[in-house]
């Protein structure tokens, strides 16, 4: 469950980025963000996981009061969710699989189940055969898979994307998104930001419109 | 298991920007040998100060022609002395005789003095312990208020002055020391953001993740630490071939000044301050960057 009340968000300097955001997202639901660039996509998102701070309001996660926890402390909350974004952030230095283990290894996982979680991830992501390339050798569409297992491997209750779909071609972004859906069906929590109405028109999920950093009603 | 992972790590770190980690081993390394090189000179004046003040003894002159009885109560007030380890009694006689014996070279002269210039003395010898210096010194006042004493004479003056001096050396080293390390704390503390810098994705991946700040910081402490230790070891050896070298090279001119005592390298214990303090100072250095960096990082 995500629960946002009155929250208020404005980066140093600048126009609110989130305006009076209160919602509610139910467990094991899948919610799209939409809205147009510099709406506030990408803030609300980072505000779940705790990447950047608000200004006043209450934003709960997994029943935690994130505005209260110390920094040294996020790495609880971060623990629940999983994230995956436009740009997938795989590291260039290592093969597919090392690249999902290691998000395993950051939270100080067993190596034992580390190598068949990652085997499992990656399987379900429909790239096992392709563990030991490198990921700059893989297609947008690859990379971006791998990124979703890196996501997945620590089985989080939340999982955030940002925009995932957004350097990828529509028949790609299609699959992506089955993805996600199936993540959803596994009972994780799924909210996807994406500016790409086709995308949300396509797939019949509620969503949440963003403008200006006000939420729209439908 | 934990830290052979972080270990694995912080070699990768090492490994991957090896300009700046040798630049920063080998400043320690040269840092640490000056230093190492200061101590080997205050072991080496400690111990020649323990050797000399081992030797420090009062010589009581006598006034001339004193009477038994007078001598008696001056060697009773010796043996009420508990600190005393030795009396010895140089009569005028024997004096004189150990005089020409020492300066034979010059008998023309000594012959032709046809009298006896020298006092009788005694000889006082104290026992080793940690108060000597000071007791000889109380006692040599005791001693000089006395009216069958012509005069004394002890190594108390210089032997304080160079104590004197080993306690500034001392403070020097500290200082020196201190200055050192400031300084390597600000280099390692650059290598290191560098190194974190250069891993930055990584960094902010991890924090994602859910990594805690410790599972991120380790690898890079013990990087700086390792750079710390590596520098040392070389120091050391450096230390140790100056050494070597100086022992060999000006070896008659060390035994005139140490009269035969050894020329000494830094002790274990020393040995053991020089590697900690340059391991502490990596494993610093490092903590201060790497704390920079990720408060650098939104998110963290
Ligand atoms: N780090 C930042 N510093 C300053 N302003 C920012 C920062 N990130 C986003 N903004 C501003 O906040 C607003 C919302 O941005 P963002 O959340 O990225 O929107 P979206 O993801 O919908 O495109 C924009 O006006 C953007 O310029
Ligand atoms: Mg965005």
């Amino acid at each position: 469950m995500i629960q946002l009340y009155n929250v208020f968000k404005t980066y140093d300097g600048n126009i609110p980025a989130l305006v009076d955001i209160s919602l509610l997202i139910k467990e094991q639901s899948f919610v799209f963000v939409t809205g147009a660039s510099g709406a506030g996509k990408s803030t609300l998102l980072k505000l779940l996981f705790g990447w950047e701070r608000f200004d006043s309001g209450q934003i709960l996660v997994k029943g935690m009061n994130v505005g209260k926890i110390k920094k040294e402390k996020l790495y609880l909350l971060r623990r629940h969710i999983g994230v995956v974004f436009q740009d997938y952030k795989l590291l260039p230095n290592k093969t597919v699989f090392e690249n999902v283990a290691f998000a395993m290894e950051a939270i100080g996982a067993s190596s034992r189940s580390m190598r068949y979680k990652t085997s499992d991830a990656l399987k379900s992501v429909g790239l096992f055969k392709k563990r030991d390339s490198n990921p700059m050798q893989l297609s947008g569409g690859e990379q971006q898979r791998v990124a979703i297992a890196r996501a997945l491997v620590n089985n989080p209750a939340i999982l955030l994307a940002d925009e995932p779909t957004g350097n990828l071609d529509p028949d790609i972004s299609l699959e992506i998104l089955k993805l996600f859906e199936m993540a959803n069906q596994q009972g994780m929590t799924v909210v996807f930001a994406t500016h790409n109405h086709e995308l949300v028109r396509h797939a019949n999920y509620p969503f949440i419109i963003l403008d200006k950093g006000n939420v729209v009603r439908p | 298991m934990f830290y052979s992972k972080h270990l694995n790590k912080a070699l990768d770190n090492l490994k991957s920007n090896p300009q700046t980690s040798l630049i920063s081993v080998s400043t320690f390394a040269a840092a640490f040998c000056i230093l190492g090189l200061f101590m080997v000179l205050y072991v080496n004046l400690d111990s020649l100060l323990s050797t000399w003040s081992r030797q420090v003894q009062i010589i009581v002159y006598l006034k001339d022609d004193l009477k038994n009885p007078q001598r008696k109560t001056l060697e009773a007030l010796f043996a009420k002395n508990p600190q005393i380890s030795s009396v010895e009694y140089v009569s005028r006689q024997a004096a004189w005789e150990n005089f020409k014996n020492t300066f034979s070279a010059e008998t023309e002269f000594l012959q032709s003095l046809d009298f006896n210039p020298l006092p009788a003395s005694y000889n006082l010898r104290f026992k080793p312990g940690p108060n000597r210096v000071e007791n000889i010194r109380l006692f040599a006042e005791t001693l000089g208020k006395k009216s069958e004493v012509e005069s004394l004479e002890y190594g108390e003056k210089w032997i304080s002055r160079f104590e004197k001096f080993m306690i500034f050396l001392r403070v020097f080293l500290l200082a020196v020391g201190g200055l050192l390390s400031l300084g390597l704390i600000f280099i390692i503390s650059n290598t290191i953001k560098l190194s974190a810098l250069a891993r930055k994705n990584e960094i902010e991946l991890m924090l994602m993740i859910g990594a805690t700040h410790r599972y991120i910081k380790t690898p890079f402490l013990l990087e700086g630490a390792l750079q710390g230790a590596a520098g040392a070891v070389l120091a050391l050896l450096a230390a140790k071939g100056v050494h070597g070298y100086m022992s060999f090279q000006f070896s008659d001119s060390i035994a005139k000044i140490a009269r035969d005592a050894d020329f000494l390298f830094i002790g274990p214990s020393g040995i053991l301050i020089l590697f900690g303090v340059s391991v502490a100072v990596g494993w610093l250095g490092s903590y201060i960057s790497i704390n920079k960096v990720l408060n650098m990082e939104n998110g963290s």
